[in-house]
Order: structure tokens, then C-alpha cells, then sequence
């Protein structure tokens, strides 16, 4: 077991030294797919915020998705803001939704607050489709120029497009260690700390003195917020955005990401991401080679999933999902809460 | 006019609720969000269909052999994929339905096509497309007709299921406190596998009036129907059977009213804001049961 | 030592990925063909694939291209930008792609075009109508890389508003749309030449894609006792459309373009679908020998009858495979030979009529309008000529 171990520990890290270099040595596609990883696991951090460490279950998160994008998608094409600009000021507006959307639904629970975040996130959709004269509706947004840096506004005449796939794996490299790191934080401070505590018994966390409100309005900003710079990013990496994208089906596959890979847990969220979108796209070119067409991809795709949580319920990565069981502050959490119950 | 968009709304509310009962007595009884109840619903649809074309059998006893038939996918489906997750976290069998109902979807596109199918006119009574009589400006088709009737049997017969029979006196325990249930000698499986199987035929019922009325059938159907379904389960109380019913016409009629008097765009968001508005004045749906902060 | 598994399983699924674009150089020259194959449009997709595939089928029983055999590659991009985005950049990555028939819609085809405008690869759309596309087609350099040999959104809206007006004389039109691209921008193009023609229009209702209930719409739209019903949409919902109509007592006749033009859309409505008139790129009765037997050959061989979608990609399988016979499997070349075909005496003689393409690389076509009688598609008493 030891030196298994160990070679995989230096595997893994020879994988994760290796990770920045991906570009080098592989094709645009491989590094297209790489990226949209990194979108996903953003999103399922931030997804993550609300099921995972507040137990409060988010079937709407794409919304906020969707409001980071569309901001970034028509500041840029009609107004020509910087990408550098868009991105404080769709991550504040996200945050903003997401406290409006929260308040409301402060002292729902379960599946009712479930639906309104569902509702919600249709009623978001809606709204991008039919207010055309903002949004240009079904028709979508093409041409939605690229990120670039430039630094015109110091007045040297230089400037760097985002025209490939590359700069836009580094920018979305660096979004997701920005997160990864940020979330690391918050998890050690006192704010994560109420958060798990809100987890495992809302009702002992308020009489420890966590105040409800405050800290699960402040999950909703936070969660919405980290949501709306995936969007900004999307927006500008694709460069073309359609109400379509942000359909229902997003939510779900962000949470499954977020169950696949252990609920709750910050390298759970990642692995999950890498795992769903890699399954799709090792689907589409495996199956092929095996004589069966394309259009039974999601066939398999559904029964990998079931296979996934029949054998694995606690997620692929169930060590991964432990962890932040086993974690000192957890345990010492728990003893709190248990010690303030009983006495 | 009024009186027209109301009866439609009427119609398509009581669809609704058909299939909301069914994610309704699942919820009741295991707490899960059954995804895939949209996916029996559409099966209920194909499977009638290809009794009628392939082996030739008449409507009716079609539409039984097609219920008993979902009946049994549910209990099966129940049975792989949802049994063995009991006792694991609530999420992970919710992620689980959600697979349920991508491989469902995926394996009827492959089996009976992606594109839309009509249902076999030949085999629907002629009465059916006739309008039977005329109400104000309102004309009611024999199906429409039927379509009431049946909601409506199904209704009570369900509610008679729930309160005077064993095994719904069963059921309702088993919603209350599995495990005192299962003390008091209910023998929870099978409890358990009942309620798939009325749901479940239930659904597929659903489908079959839905594929006749509108006269198409697709591999996607489920999708809409089983969001829609959702949405009137939880507007009218998640776990109790009146309020899937009750939660299914009020969605349904504030569609209708909706896209006739405001905005056909916003069609579907007037359903949702509805739902949305009597959720957070009453947070546990019109006539669910205040479940409080689970500690 | 769980996390180290699934390692290993990550580790493996990026390795495949790595050689999965390693494909093996055969004697083949492959073309790709992006488009729905799962998922609410995979209806649609299927039509494209059946047209695609049945040119091929026939120029490899004819021994190929310059002795090599032609290859479809299909891939399921579910209609949505993000999956059209990745097909895209793996399509563009793979330089054994000569050529792209496709996308199938026209958000999948905005979405995945600057892939192919970067990597240098024509895609040719059988069905994508947005008027949008025409102008983002073009690199830097000013070179067209994205064709259709479908017309623009824009064409059969005022076409049909036309047709209303000048040729059978209506006044009073409601019109239904799909909340969709394609919808609003035929009804967008409709509402401004009907107005142009002095039509009256009395009801203008949106509905949603994959929806099935029409009623409240349709019953707002009886209040206006109009004399027509425009529904610019697809068939699987225009079909109910219709079939609902009557149902409430709206017998009126119907019109639609060429989402509608699909031999389901009588199945699924019935005998309510008679008395729908439609733009069409070419009428069965009136076409050419190869046209007939292309549609004899269709009907044999996928049991149902042929729509234009099918024939579309038919054709413009034909167009590529055409310019890969004249100029081998080069895809600027490619390009260059199909851009090259922008005057009506270089057209490409189809059995969807004359296609060739001016500077966006949109396709200038006439257009038929056939109608619905007895449960049969037949040329219309009145036809459009310019």
C-alpha cells in the first residue's frame, strides 16, 4: 500500500505540475474541453456554497450564471466595456440577485425552497428570452468580442486579444485558483465555520449565537457572486450566448457534479466537474469505436450516473467527501453543538 | 371567451395533477424527488400505442396492459436503482432519478424514434373528436368528456386507496415515521413498491389521455410534463395527494389565464410566479403539512 | 486509497481523450457532420443525417471520390451552443475533415463558426435560417467559410406576406410564432411586409418550443376572427397548432414556411392540416428525373417521405463531396471552390433546383408553394414567380 501510495502521489503531482503545460502538448479540442472543465468546476464551487455547506438545496444556480453572462455579453458588444471592468460589476450584480433571491426565501426549507430557487432560475430564463430589445432574446448574441488586455488606457498602443483557446485556459486557470483558494479560506473562517454549523443543526447554530439570516444571506451573495464570474468568463469565451444555454438541465448537472464528487467538499466540487464533462466527451469518442452510434452517448451517460451512486452513494470520491468529516474543526464543531444541546 | 380559457385551463390542470399524485406518493413515502416520473409518463404513452399497432389490441384494454406494465417499471426501477440508497444521503438518490430519467428518455428515442409520433386515430372512439354538447360558448369533445371522467375516478378511487384501504393506512404511517411503521410489522418494501406502482400507472394513464388529446407523442415529452408536475406537487403541498390535485388545476388555470390575458410570452413564468407567490405566503405549499426546521 | 482509483480512472479518460483525435488515416476522405442526435431537436437531426447519408451511400456505390471512399462523421451536438462550441473546436482540430455539412441550428451554428473561421474549414448548412449568420461568416482575411443552401428567415417571411396579399387577396392574419430564433425572425420579417402590403394583422401570440397545449392562444386569436393563420414554427408544433385550431372552431387556412414542410406535419394534425399552404425550395410534382428518384429512393429506404431538410442536406452533401472531387480533399480549396460558386451559370444543379451563394455565403434560391389538400402535399393553384 505504501508504495502504491506513494507512486500515486507523485503521479498526481506530476499531474498537477503537468496540468499548467496542457496546452503544449495537446490539440485545441483537448484544451476546449479542459476550459469548460474549469467553467464547471467554478460553477459547482460556488454551486457547492448552498447544498454543501448550508444544506440548503439550490436547483437554480444556472440563473445566476446566466445574469454573469448576459452582463458580460451585452456591456462588451454594445458598449465595449474592458472584460477586466465587467467582471466586479456582474460578480456585484450577481451577488445582488442572489440576496434577492434569498431573502424571501430565508425561512423556507427542504424542497420548497428547492422550487422557488427552480422557479426562480425559469423566470430568469424567461426574461432573457423575451425582453429582446435588451437581451435580442432567442436570437442570441453573436459576436460577442474576446477578452483582451490592452494597455491603450495608460496610453501605450498595445494591445492582446484572446484569439485562441490558450490565453483563455490560463485566465481560466487562474479564475479557478482564485476561487479554489478563496473557498479554502472561507471554510477555516469564522464564516465557514457557520456555515457547516447552520449544516448539521440550524437551530443549535443559532442558539451558539450564528445568526441565520446574516450568514445564509451571505452564502446567497457569495455563492451567486462566484456564479456570475463563470458567466462573464463563458460570455466572452465562447462568444455567443443564447437564453438556451441556461436552461433547467444546467442546474442538475452542476449539482450532480457537486454529489458525484462528495457534497460539501471544495476538491469534490473540481473532481466532480472534471469527471461529468469529461464522461460526456470520452463518450462521444469512445463509443464510436465500439460500433455504436452517436445518439446512444447519453444512454450511457445515464447509466454511468445510476452505476455511479448505486455503488458510490456518497460520491465518487467518498475519502474526498470524508475528509471534511474528519477535519478537526468539524469534530470539535460537532462536540460544541452536542455539549450545547445536552447542557 | 373567459369561460373557454378557464375550461382549457381546467383540462390541462387535471392532466397535471394525474401525474403530480405520482411524484406526490413518492415523496410522501421516501422523501425523494422521482425524477423519472415524467419519463413513466411518456413511456405509458408509447407502450399503448405499440399494443394497438403491433399486437393489435383495443383502447381500453390497451391502456390496462400499458398501466400494468409502468406499474411494474416503476417497481423495477425502484427496486435497481432507488432501494439501494435508502439509507444513503437524500441527494444521492435524487441524482440517481435524474439518471433514471436521462437513460429512460435516451433507451424510448432509441426504441420508437426521435420525432413525434400521432397516436393511432383508428383505434380512439369516434365520439371521442365529436363535440358532445355546447356549454355558453364553450363546445366539450367527448374526450374532454373522458378526460373528467377519468381524472376524476382515478381521483377518488385514489383517495378511497389512501384512506380505507390496509395497505394505504400502510402508507400513510410509513410518510409519518418509516421507522415506527415498520415496528408496528408494515412491511416497508412492499409498502413501498405499491406506491411506485400506483404512481406509476397512474402516469402512465396520464400519457395516454395527454398522447389522445393532443394527438402526438415524443421521446421528450416527459420533460415538460414532469417539471410542470413538480412544480403542482410542490405548489400544492409536497407528500399530500389533495394538494397535487389541487396544486395541478390552479397551475394549470393560471397557465391558461396567463397566456390568454397577459402575455403569451411569459406563459410558463406566470405558472412559476404563481407558484412562487403561494410558496412564500404559505411555506409549505397550500395544503401541506407544516414540516418546520428538520433538526 | 479510493481517491487514488479514481484517479487512475481520470487519468485514463484524459488519455483517451489525448488519442482519441489519433484516428487512423485511412483510404477515406471523411466530411463531418455536426448536429442534434440526442436530446428535443434530435427529430430534426435525424432528417439531416438520412439526407446525408444517402448521398453518400450513392457516390460510394458510383466508387467513391477519385477512387476513394467518402465517410460521414457524425457528431451529437444536441442543438445547444456549449455542445456545438466543443464539436466544433474537435472538428476544426481534425485535419482529416475536409469539409462541414452542418449545423443544424442556427445558435449551434454561431456558436461553433469561429472555430471553423480560425482553423479554416467551410461548414455548409442545410437548415441554419438566422439571418444573423451572414454576418459573422467572414475571417479577418474576408473569406467566407460558412455557406447555406437554405434561405434566410427574412426571405420566406416576406415572401409569404407577398403571397398573402398579392396572390390570394387576404386582409385580416393573425399571426402564431415559436419563441425561438427561427420563429421571431420570420414573423419579425412577416409583420414588416405585411404591413408594407396592407394586411391587417389581428393577433400576434408566442408559444414555446416543445410545448403541446396551444389552446389559450389560439382562443385569443378566434376572438379576432381573423382570416388566416400565419404559424411561424416548426411542424411537430404546428401540426397541434392546427389540429387545435379546429378543434376550437377556427377553420381558416394556414400558413407557414419551411418548418412546417415535413410529411408529419399531416400525420400529427391530420385532417385538420388541410387547407395549410407553405414555401418550398422545390416542388415533387415538377422537379427534375433525379429529384423523383431521389425521393422514390428515400421513401424505400426510410420508410416515410422525404422532407426538405433531408433533401437540403442531400444537396448539400452533394455541393462538398462535388468540390472534393474537383479539387481533392484540401479545405481551403474546398472553400475557394464553393465560394466560387456565386453566379446562376456556376450553380450547383441539385434536386432541391439551382443552388449557388453570393458574397455572405447565403444561397439564392426561388421559392414553390405548395399546400395541403386531402391529406397530400400538392403545388398550390397559385405560384409566385418574380
Amino acid at each position: 500500500m505504501s508504495k502504491n501510495s506513494t507512486a500515486f502521489k507523485i503521479l498526481g503531482l506530476a499531474l498537477l505540475l503537468a496540468f499548467p503545460f496542457l496546452p503544449v502538448i495537446s490539440s485545441e479540442y483537448v484544451v476546449h474541453v479542459a476550459v469548460l472543465v474549469m467553467v464547471y468546476a467554478v460553477l459547482a464551487m460556488g454551486l457547492n456554497v448552498l447544498p454543501g455547506f448550508c444544506d440548503l438545496l439550490d436547483l437554480g444556480y444556472v440563473g445566476f450564471y446566466g445574469i454573469g453572462a448576459y452582463t458580460a455579453g451585452i456591456l462588451s458588444l454594445n458598449h465595449g466595456v474592458s472584460f477586466w471592468v465587467i467582471v466586479p460589476g456582474a460578480v456585484a450584480l450577481g451577488a445582488l440577485c442572489g440576496v434577492l433571491r434569498g431573502a424571501p426565501t430565508l425561512r423556507l426549507s427542504g424542497d420548497y425552497f428547492a422550487i422557488v430557487t427552480f422557479g426562480f432560475t425559469e423566470l430568469v430564463v424567461l426574461f432573457l428570452t423575451n425582453e429582446i430589445w435588451l437581451t435580442r432574446g432567442p436570437l442570441g448574441l453573436p459576436g460577442i468580442p474576446p477578452v483582451a488586455v490592452s494597455l491603450e488606457w495608460l496610453g501605450i498602443d498595445w494591445r492582446y486579444d484572446f484569439l485562441s483557446e490558450v490565453p483563455y485556459y490560463y485566465l481560466a486557470l487562474f479564475m479557478m485558483a482564485v476561487v479554489y483558494v478563496a473557498m479554502c479560506r472561507i471554510e477555516d473562517s469564522r464564516l465557514g465555520r457557520a456555515w457547516l454549523a447552520i449544516k448539521e443543526d440550524p437551530l443549535a447554530a443559532a442558539s451558539c449565537g450564528v445568526n441565520l439570516m446574516t450568514f445564509k444571506t451571505v452564502a446567497f451573495a457569495f455563492s451567486a457572486g462566484v456564479g456570475a464570474a463563470a458567466g462573464c468568463f463563458m460570455a466572452q469565451w465562447s462568444m455567443f450566448l443564447a437564453p438556451d444555454v441556461f436552461k433547467f438541465w444546467e442546474s442538475f448537472l452542476v449539482l450532480c457534479m457537486i454529489v458525484l464528487g462528495g457534497l460539501g467538499n471544495i476538491n469534490g466540487a473540481i473532481v466532480g466537474s472534471v469527471v461529468l464533462i469529461a464522461l460526456g466527451e470520452v463518450l462521444r469518442v469512445v463509443l464510436p469505436n465500439f460500433g455504436l452510434p452517436a445518439e446512444t452517448r447519453f444512454l450511457a451517460y445515464g447509466l454511468i450516473m445510476i452505476l455511479i451512486m448505486r455503488f458510490k452513494p456518497g460520491g465518487l470520491f467518498p475519502t474526498i467527501a470524508a475528509t471534511s468529516k474528519k477535519s478537526r474543526l468539524i469534530l470539535e464543531l460537532k462536540a460544541r453543538l452536542q455539549a450545547e444541546r445536552t447542557g | 371567451m373567459f369561460e373557454q380559457q378557464l375550461f382549457n385551463g381546467l383540462t390541462l390542470g387535471l392532466i397535471y395533477a394525474l401525474i403530480a399524485v405520482g411524484y406526490t406518493m413518492v415523496y410522501g413515502v421516501i422523501e425523494l424527488i422521482n425524477f423519472a416520473h415524467g419519463e413513466i409518463y411518456m413511456l405509458g404513452a408509447f407502450l399503448c400505442i405499440t399494443f394497438i399497432q403491433a399486437l393489435g389490441i383495443p383502447l381500453f384494454p390497451a391502456i390496462a396492459l400499458s398501466m400494468a406494465c409502468c406499474a411494474a417499471i416503476g417497481v423495477f426501477i425502484d427496486r435497481i436503482a432507488y432501494k439501494p440508497l435508502r439509507k444513503a444521503p437524500r441527494l444521492a438518490a435524487l441524482i440517481t432519478a435524474i439518471g433514471v430519467s436521462i437513460f429512460l428518455q435516451n433507451i424510448a428515442m432509441i426504441i420508437w424514434g426521435s420525432r413525434p409520433v400521432p397516436f393511432v386515430r383508428a383505434a380512439v372512439p369516434k365520439v371521442f373528436g365529436e363535440t358532445v354538447f355546447t356549454l355558453g360558448s364553450v363546445n366539450v369533445s367527448g374526450l374532454q368528456l373522458f378526460i373528467y371522467a377519468v381524472t376524476t375516478a382515478m381521483m377518488v378511487g385514489l383517495t378511497l386507496i389512501i384512506n380505507k384501504t390496509k395497505v394505504g393506512t400502510a402508507m400513510r404511517a410509513l410518510a409519518q415515521n418509516p421507522v415506527s411503521a415498520a415496528l408496528m410489522g408494515i412491511n416497508v418494501d412492499r409498502v413501498i413498491s405499491f406506491t411506485f406502482a400506483l404512481g406509476s400507472s397512474l402516469g402512465a394513464v396520464a400519457g395516454i389521455l395527454v398522447g389522445m388529446y393532443y394527438n402526438t407523442i415524443s421521446a421528450t415529452m416527459g420533460y415538460n410534463a414532469g417539471v410542470k408536475a413538480f412544480a403542482a406537487a410542490v405548489l400544492g403541498g409536497i407528500g399530500s395527494v389533495p394538494g397535487a390535485m389541487l396544486g395541478g388545476v390552479v397551475l394549470g388555470v393560471a397557465e391558461t389565464l396567463g397566456a390568454g390575458y397577459v402575455s403569451s410570452q411569459y406563459r410558463d413564468g406566470l405558472g412559476y410566479a404563481v407558484m412562487i407567490a403561494v410558496i412564500l405566503l404559505r411555506p409549505s405549499g397550500l395544503l401541506g403539512k407544516s414540516v418546520g426546521q428538520k433538526a | 486509497m479510493k481517491f487514488k482509483h479514481g484517479l487512475v480512472v481520470a487519468l485514463a479518460m484524459a488519455a483517451f481523450l489525448a488519442v482519441g483525435n489519433l484516428v487512423l488515416a485511412a483510404d477515406v476522405i471523411k466530411i463531418a457532420v455536426p448536429t442534434p442526435l440526442t436530446g428535443p431537436a434530435a427529430g430534426y437531426g435525424d432528417n439531416v443525417k438520412a439526407g446525408v447519408a444517402m448521398k453518400i451511400e450513392e457516390i460510394n456505390a458510383k466508387g467513391g471520390v477519385n477512387g476513394k471512399k467518402i465517410e460521414a462523421v457524425y457528431f451529437d451536438e444536441q442543438c445547444d451552443p456549449k455542445e456545438a462550441a466543443t464539436v466544433g473546436t474537435k472538428i476544426a482540430g481534425d485535419k482529416d475533415l475536409v469539409a462541414i455539412v452542418g449545423h443544424l441550428c442556427s445558435g449551434a451554428h454561431l456558436a461553433a463558426l469561429p472555430n471553423y473561421l480560425r482553423a479554416g474549414v467551410a461548414a455548409l448548412s442545410p437548415t441554419a435560417t438566422n439571418v444573423n449568420i451572414s454576418e459573422k461568416g467572414k475571417d479577418a482575411k474576408g473569406q467566407t467559410w460558412s455557406f447555406r443552401n437554405v434561405y434566410r428567415d427574412d426571405f420566406q417571411g416576406v415572401f409569404l406576406a407577398d403571397y398573402m396579399a398579392k396572390a390570394l387577396g387576404l386582409k385580416k392574419v393573425a399571426v402564431f410564432f415559436a419563441n425561438s430564433d427561427y420563429g421571431i425572425g420570420l414573423k419579425d420579417a412577416f409583420l414588416k411586409q405585411a404591413k408594407a402590403n396592407g394586411l391587417t394583422i389581428v393577433g400576434e401570440e408566442a408559444y414555446q418550443e416543445k410545448s403541446t397545449d396551444f389552446t389559450p392562444q389560439l382562443t385569443k386569436i378566434k376572438g379576432m376572427a381573423p382570416e388566416a393563420l400565419f404559424i411561424a414554427g416548426y411542424y411537430a408544433e404546428g401540426s397541434l397548432i392546427a389540429d387545435q385550431a379546429k378543434k376550437l372552431g377556427m377553420d381558416v387556412p394556414k400558413f407557414g414556411a419551411d418548418g412546417l414542410d415535413n410529411a408529419d406535419y399531416i400525420k400529427l394534425a391530420g385532417p385538420a392540416g388541410d387547407n395549410t399552404y407553405l414555401t418550398t425550395p422545390f416542388l415533387a410534382e415538377t422537379a427534375g428525373p433525379e429529384a423523383k428518384a431521389f425521393i422514390d429512393a428515400y421513401k424505400a429506404k426510410f420508410k416515410r417521405d422525404v422532407d426538405w431538410m433531408s433533401a437540403n442536406a442531400y444537396d448539400a452533401a452533394g455541393m462538398v463531396i462535388e468540390a472534393i472531387s474537383k479539387v481533392g480533399p484540401d479545405r481551403a480549396k474546398v472553400r475557394e471552390y464553393l465560394a466560387a460558386i456565386n453566379t446562376k451559370d456556376k450553380a450547383y444543379k441539385g434536386i432541391t433546383g439551382l443552388t449557388y451563394f453570393n458574397d455572405k455565403g447565403d444561397c439564392e434560391k426561388p421559392a414553390y408553394v405548395k399546400m395541403v389538400k386531402g391529406g397530400q402535399f400538392v403545388p398550390a393553384e397559385k405560384q409566385m414567380t418574380k
